[in-house]
């Protein structure tokens, strides 16, 4: 096809808090600044920035990428926003990858923001308009009916208990302990989950990633440039995207049709016929724990219905043969959304490079999967790594 | 309907009434901490120095935009006077109401620094005011002020 690979050499994170004291703009400012300095790099060697922020509504700023521009780097540079939800994150590298893969740019500064705690009450009064104005909004959704609806779907159809699904909280919130931006890790029991306040059941309060503030950023660049600049460059080996139907109850509530697209995409360009076999490390999407259990299924890390006994039988811990959110996930570092998909790549990129200190995975992991789950909850974003 | 024609009235189409049912607090952020902090105690404008850029942020940002330094540590003062760069009168409201009394609004540079803000101009000046006239900021009284934009009374043209 004449595309170029490209390379991740630096990143950078902010702690993921729930109020932070600064701008998002200063946010993105710290992130990608220590991006910048792991690369060994300065802003005059960036050619172009690309910017992943979810809905203006959470910071309570219109035209959010242009807000953010000057704390990202942009000042004088050829500079993009792109938004697909809660898939941002980890559609960021791929929006990254597009530029430089495609010849036009040598070197990307990737940046990824989110300030929830402007929003009051709650970040989640912005979503009401996100359900249709006359067939939906009459009944006064929340976004959490849409998660108790799928998880009860998936649950009955593979006969799993609420306990099976809690074990991934409690997993991913232990993970996390290790993790210096986590915002809520700890030490949690099935139990501590399945005695949380029900917000609408099944889904209760353990069950779901907290409202966060924090930035996250990696610098990409061609294969030359990165040459030059490290000698453990991680390739981004495989991307993939994809949409399912606009009308949430109508895909299918127990199967992420969506993540198997983006993921078959991704894999075909990664080369990898046997994901299940070949990928030794994944950072599913958890903002939920059902999710991280629905997304391995997606990205064909098991069979279908089966992930909940991976999470059981510890074949997803830290030193397990499939390590799952060895980051601590959105369940334990936080949740701040395009922020959170990025952490996720972030997490590859240290752990492929060997530089993830007390969360590093044993067993010289050399292959990644990333992915993410946003839009109107239909859409799936993958990225395969490697070195 | 042609894009000629306008339903003069909502009421003649079936409709739902909607709403996003939130509201915002933003923080002043590292840099806006302390430059309403310096308004508010001082009466005073502060801003950040790149000596690598030779640029003064005021209002003051932590960083520079051109090369990315931390100016977290790079404060400095400067005089409550500047330049309108660029001015306004507003009749109506952000309703499009009119106002009773006019509205003077300005992008005013101050001195010594290299970024330009907006604000009031007292609109007993507008007979005299100009692009490049000299103008200085009127504080409110200390105990009235808040730490916020608004702790800036307006500015008035420049007696000096």
């Amino acid at each position: 096809m004449g595309l170029r690979k490209v390379a991740c050499v630096g990143a950078g994170i902010t702690k993921f808090v729930r109020r932070a004291k600064e701008t998002g703009r200063e946010l993105a400012w710290e992130a990608a600044k220590m991006a910048l300095d792991n690369a060994g790099m300065t802003l005059a060697d960036i050619d172009c920035v690309v910017i992943g922020s979810a809905p203006d509504a959470f910071d309570g700023v219109h035209m959010k990428g242009e807000y953010l521009a000057d704390g990202s780097g942009g000042f004088c540079k050829p500079v993009m926003r792109h938004f697909v939800g809660g898939g941002t994150g980890v559609f960021s590298p791929i929006h990254a990858w597009q530029h430089i893969a495609s010849g036009k740019f040598e070197t990307c500064l990737v940046v990824t923001e989110e300030k929830m705690s402007s929003c009051f009450p709650a970040p989640a009064g912005a979503f009401i308009t996100i359900f249709d104005h006359t067939t939906e909004q009459p009944l006064g959704p929340t976004l959490i009916w849409i998660f108790a609806l799928e998880m009860n779907r998936y649950m009955q159809r593979y006969g799993l208990t609420e306990a099976d699904i809690a074990k991934v909280s409690v997993q991913n919130k232990f993970n996390a302990i290790d993790h210096p931006a986590a915002q809520l890790p700890g030490k949690i029991t099935v139990k501590d989950v399945l005695n949380s306040e029900v917000l609408a059941w099944p889904v209760k309060r353990l069950d779901i990633s907290p409202a966060s503030d924090g930035a996250a950023a990696i610098v990409l660049t061609s294969e030359h440039k990165a040459r030059r600049i490290t000698d453990k460059p991680v390739w981004v080996s495989g991307v993939g995207w994809a949409l399912d139907t606009a009308y949430w109850a109508t895909r299918d509530l127990y199967y992420p049709q969506y993540v198997e697209k983006a993921a078959r995409m991704a894999y075909e360009m990664a080369g990898i016929r046997e994901p299940d076999k070949e990928i030794h490390i994944a950072e599913p999407y958890d903002p939920f724990d059902y999710k991280m259990l629905h997304h391995m299924e997606g990205l064909l890390l098991c069979k279908r219905g089966e992930a909940a006994k991976l999470v059981a039988d510890g074949v997803t811990a830290r030193t397990g043969r499939l390590p799952c959110c060895p980051s601590g996930g959105a369940l334990g570092v936080g949740n701040p959304i395009a922020a959170t998909g990025l952490m996720k790549i972030i997490e590859l990129f240290l752990q492929l490079r060997g530089e993830a200190g007390k969360r590093q995975v044993p067993g010289d992991p050399r292959i990644g999967v990333a992915q993410a789950w946003g839009d109107l909850m239909q859409v799936g974003t993958v990225v395969v790594m490697s070195r | 309907m042609s894009f000629l024609e306008k339903p003069q009235r909502n009421v003649d189409l079936t409709a739902y009434d909607g709403k996003i049912p939130v509201h915002y607090k933003y923080t002043l952020g590292l840099a806006g901490d302390k430059f309403f902090t310096a308004i508010k105690k001082d009466g005073k404008f502060v801003g950040t120095h790149c000596e690598e850029c030779d640029v003064i942020y005021s209002p003051p940002a932590i960083y520079c935009e051109r090369c990315f330094a931390s100016l977290e540590d790079s404060w400095v003062e400067l005089p409550s006077s500047g330049t309108v760069v660029a001015f306004t009168v507003v009749t109506e409201d952000d309703q499009g109401k009119e106002l009773h009394c006019p509205q003077v609004i300005a992008a005013i540079q101050l001195d010594g620094a290299d970024n330009v803000f907006i604000h009031r101009v007292c609109d007993c000046c507008i007979e005299d005011l100009g692009i490049g006239v000299r103008v200085q900021a009127t504080f409110k009284p200390k105990k009235e002020r808040k730490g916020t934009l608004d702790d800036i009374e307006y500015f008035e043209i420049a007696t000096e």
